[in-house]
Order: C-alpha cells, then structure tokens, then sequence
C-alpha cells in the first residue's frame, strides 16, 4: 500500500535538487547523465507502479517507451505534425499499449505474465526493426524539441533541456503518487496481495490490471518523448527487450514497491555505469554484482532497506517507550 | 431470494455436486450440514460463480445468475467468507476492511479520490470490526495476526460488502469454545432481513441458528427441515449425525 512519508520526500526533493545542481554547475557531459538519469528514473517509476504496487512484472516497459518515441517520431517527421500534438499522440499510443497488454494477459501470472510481456515487447520491436518505412534498424532522424521560446526557454541549450527532464521526472513522480493514493491505488494493492479475493469482493481485476498497465504505460510514453528528443534520434534499440531488463534491475537495486526507490535505483546505476567503465568495460558484471547483493540482503533494495531499518527502529523505540511507561 | 435448480458439478468423472436444488427465502438462516468431502464448500464455489456448474440453474431475486462471473455476482450482493483463510496477507486489518467496504461501495475505480479516506467506507470500517471484535487490532499486519483473529477477519471481508446474501464455509472451524460463543452472538447481532447460508460442523450452533437445514451427501441432498426435523431424523442420524449427537 502506497504511503508518501516525509523521508520520501526530502530524498525525493534531495535527488532532484542535486541533480538540478549537478547539471548547473557541472559540464555538458554532466548533463547528458542527468538527462540519462531522469529518463531511466521515469521509466522505473512506471514500472514501479505496474511491478511493485500491481504486482506485474513486465518485461516489455522499453517496448511501450519505444511505441511512444517511434509515434512521436511518425507524427511530427512522417505527417509533419506540430511538436506538442506529436507527444501527446506518443504518450497516448504508449498508454494504449500499455492497456492492450494488461487486457490481453489479463488472466495470466507469474513467470507467464513476464514471458508475455517479453514477447509483446519483442513483437513491437521486430515489426519496427523490419519496417522500411520506419528506417529499419537504420531508425529515425530529423526530430525537434519544444519550442519553448516563449517562455524565455531554450531547449537545444544543455542545461536547459536537463533541468527540463528533471521537471518531468518530478511530474511524472507527482502522477504516479497521486493515483496510488487513490481508490484505484488501493485497488492496485489488494490486486497483488489477493486477486482472487479482490475479486470475490466484486472488483474485475481484469479492467484493473489493464488500467494499471494503461496508466503505467502512460508513464513510460513521456519517457519516450524525452528519449526521442535527447538524442533527436531513434532506433529500434530502444524497444530491445534489455532495455526492459535494465529498468527492472534500477527497479529492484533501489527498492520495489517504494515509488523514490526507483529514482534512487536509477542514480545509482547510471553513475555506476559511467565511473566503472571509466576503469574496465565489464561495468554489466559490477552491476550485476551489486544486483545480486541487494537480493541477497533481503531483496527491498538499497531504499527499500534503509526504510525497513528506520521503521524497525522506529517500531523498537515505540516498544521501549510503552515498557518505560509501563513500569 | 436464492434459488437453486437441478445443479450438478463433475470433476473428469467424479460428480460432486449431484441435481442439488432448494430454495432460501429473504432473512433465512440456513445451514448446511454434510460429512467431509460431501460436496459443501463446491457448492458455494457453484454459487457464487468460481467454479461452472455442469448443469443446473442459480437463480437470485428470480433471475439466472450462472452466466455471471464472480465479481458480477458479488456486485449483485452474494458475499462469501471462506474454509480457510483467504486474506490480503501483506496489508493491515484496516487496510483488508477497507478494500472490502470499497469495492463494495463502487469507490475501487477512483483516480483522484482516495477511498480509504471515504467516510462511509471508513464508518464501514470501524462498525465491521466492532462486529468481529476487531476494533483493537486494526493497524495490525494480517500476516503477523492470531489464526482466530484472521478467523474473524475471514468473516469480517465478508461482512464489509454489506451482502444481502451471506455465505460462509465453517467460520468456527479451528477456533475454541469461547470464539465460537463470540461467533455465536455475531450471528445474532445480523441484520433480520439479510439472507444467510452457513456450513456449520458445530451442532448447538446449527440446530440454533438455523431456521432450516440442508443436508448434504456424496454431492446429494438427503433432507432438508428444520432443526427438529433434522435432529430426529433418521437418515440423517445414520450419515451424518449418529456421532454428532452424542458429542452434543
Ligand atoms: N477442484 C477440484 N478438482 C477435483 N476434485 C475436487 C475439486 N474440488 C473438490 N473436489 C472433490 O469434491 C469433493 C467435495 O469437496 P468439497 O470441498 O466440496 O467438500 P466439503 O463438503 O466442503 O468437505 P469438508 O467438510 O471437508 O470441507 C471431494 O471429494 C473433493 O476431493
Ligand atoms: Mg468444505
């Protein structure tokens, strides 16, 4: 169950503040890892609502980015279509993606839910992959950024477009919590404790799971988008079923089922990324060595971990204070 | 209120539910006795739609409801508490009354809203728990409860809907003497007009509570009457009750 506590948000404002400064005061190749960073965290996020808090562990949540980057790429290249209506297309064939995959593996679980997400994702990326019309494995270029010139804001600027991504990312965060406080939340959270007997008590987990993917789909669209418009092109690599692999190995390192987590995860892994493989080019295994440490010290994640021990303790000194009164 | 037609279930060749019908009028205390493996818990499976019937009708309020799926049914007010324990494991007592009180409440959809802060689902919350003695135990992690105490809460999701037909499968069954005294007067203290059927393996609480009872054999209905009735009849005391009585 979903609960926003205020250590949540002082290290949820505390990443975003630092990366803001990071990007300020470091170089442009600072701020290419901020960018990186804000849309990996994005996407584990996304995958963090559908994963940690429905119990859905997707493995297609590149492929949905994808759809919302190629759409966005169509939209405004192929039909020349104005920026703004071209993301929002985007982000809306993600959710529609998102949606159509929850519907169709609505009455699957486990290990076969992941297998039918990880050939869903891989069906969109093959189709896309062998489109001449798309570029093939060529991908796309040719793409723009807002124009947010009327705000005074220049996006081609580096800095710009990295405090940029970092809005968004708070956005997306804002988002995300909103609706797993809600009725449809809490729904969420029954769904992965007990489906049977959500559905006893008269709730089609059918059209939920759906929602939950369509919403979580959303998500990973405006990932999308700032994909698309970070590097101004896309390839089919993007939908790669590895991409799905790497948010949920940021999802797991920082903490399933915890909403900052996830951003948590993604700073750490992309820092790990650039400083090891400043040192060797197997960062992959350093990573995955991390990986299997986390799992291995209880599977709550880095974040997920320290809020355990900060309840226990919390839990403890409640207990201690009650004996004291007591005697 | 609730009918039932000519049901029968088959599992490959075993039939287990074998041309059960009967009827349960609105307010009814009906009990359903049978020895193990009589086919009691598939026929509330049958009702309340998680499993198909092989053949057979389920009428409620006069109309089908097999085409219904489980959650269709439980929206048409059947509510059903379970044998053994099917809680949300991994959430608080409050958080599992909650979920119930809002699903039943239609406030499970909400995007914007948040139903646990509903006041009719909260007020659902407190009078549900007062009722199964759960008031002091809310904020308690269902995993780390008592088994009587997720007994009651078994009980309590089911209740929290506010059904119109109750259906529960041996609440008592693994509780001491005073819980099942507790369940007792939790069976008293039911609204009049909502409809109860209740498998029962404790026999003062059946023959009390019921206002009739059907009893149940290799998937068959053998009797049905009222308490007395049942108490003196003799193939009933040949099946199922020769032991029971003495116990009694
Ligand atoms: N899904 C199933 N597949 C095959 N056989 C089943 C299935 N469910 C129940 N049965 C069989 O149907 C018969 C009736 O089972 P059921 O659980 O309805 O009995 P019951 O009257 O509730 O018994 P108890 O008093 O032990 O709870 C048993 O022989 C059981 O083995
Ligand atoms: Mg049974």
């Amino acid at each position: 169950m979903f609960f926003q506590s205020h250590a949540r948000t002082a290290v949820l404002l505390f990443v975003l503040i630092g990366l803001v400064l990071y990007a300020a005061t470091g170089s442009y190749f600072a701020r290419e890892i901020v960018v990186e960073i804000a849309i990996l965290a994005i996407l584990a996020i996304s995958l963090d609502v559908a994963a940690g808090y429905g119990g859905m562990v997707s493995l297609c949540h590149g492929a949905i980015m994808g759809m919302s980057a190629y759409t966005y790429a169509i939209l405004s290249v192929k039909f020349g279509l104005p920026t703004l209506p071209s993301a929002v297309g985007g982000i809306a064939a993600a959710a529609v993606f998102g949606t159509a995959v929850g519907w169709i593996t609505g009455r699957t679980a486990g290990i076969f839910f992941i297998m039918a997400t990880l050939a869903f994702g891989q069906m969109a990326y093959t189709l896309i992959f062998k489109s001449r019309w798309l570029g093939g494995d060529d991908g796309m270029g040719g793409l723009d950024r807002f124009d947010l010139s009327w705000l005074g804001i220049n996006l081609g600027d580096s800095l710009s477009f990295a405090v940029y991504t970092v809005v968004c990312l708070g956005l997306v965060y804002l988002a995300a919590a909103w609706v797993l406080r809600s009725g449809f939340g809490r729904t969420l959270s029954g769904l992965h404790s007990n489906e049977d007997r959500l559905q006893a008590l008269g709730v089609n987990t059918v059209i939920h799971r759906a929602r939950a993917l369509g919403f979580s789909g959303l998500l990973a669209g405006v990932a999308g988008i700032l994909a698309a418009q970070h590097t101004l092109y896309i390839s089919p690599e993007l939908l790669f079923w590895t991409v799905s692999g790497e948010i949920l190995i940021v999802v797991i390192l920082g903490g399933l089922g915890t909403l900052v987590g996830p951003i948590v995860g993604a700073v750490l892994f992309v820092m790990l990324k650039h400083e090891v493989s400043e040192y060797t080019n197997h960062w992959h295994m350093v990573v995955g060595l991390v990986l299997i440490a986390a799992v291995l010290a209880g599977g709550r994640g880095i974040f997920g971990q320290i809020e355990y021990w900060a309840a226990d303790r919390r839990r403890a000194g409640k207990e201690q204070s009650a004996e004291a009164g007591d005697a | 209120m609730l009918e039932v037609k000519n049901l029968s279930k088959a599992f490959g060749g075993i039939r287990v539910t074998r041309d059960v019908s009967f009827k349960v009028e609105p307010g009814e205390r009906r009990v359903i006795l049978g020895p193990n493996g009589a086919g009691k818990t598939t026929l509330f499976n049958l009702l309340v739609g998680a499993l198909k019937p092989s053949g057979g009708d389920i009428l409620l309020d006069n109309e089908s409801i097999v085409g219904l799926s489980v959650s269709q049914r439980a929206r048409r007010g059947l509510s059903r508490s379970y044998q053994k324990n099917n809680l949300f494991e991994d959430l608080t007592v409050r958080e599992n009354l909650a979920l119930a009180a809002a699903s039943a409440q239609g406030k499970f959809a909400w995007m914007s809203r948040d139903s646990f802060r509903d006041k009719s689902v909260l007020e659902t919350v407190e009078e549900v728990a007062e009722h199964v003695a759960l008031a002091d135990h809310l904020d308690m992690q269902v995993r780390s409860a008592s088994y009587g105490s997720r007994r009651q809460l078994e009980v309590g999701l089911a209740l929290a809907t506010k059904p119109r037909v109750l259906l529960m499968d041996e609440p008592t069954s693994g509780v001491g003497p005073s819980m099942i005294d507790g369940f007792h007067r939790l069976l008293q203290g039911l609204p009049k007009e909502l409809t109860v059927l209740i498998i029962e393996h404790d026999m003062d609480l059946a023959f009390d509570v019921a206002d009739r009872i059907t009893v149940l054999n290799f998937g068959e209905v053998v009797f049905e009457g009222t308490s007395g009735e049942t108490r003196g009849n003799p193939i009933v005391r040949e099946i199922y009750l020769g032991e029971g009585l003495e116990d009694a």
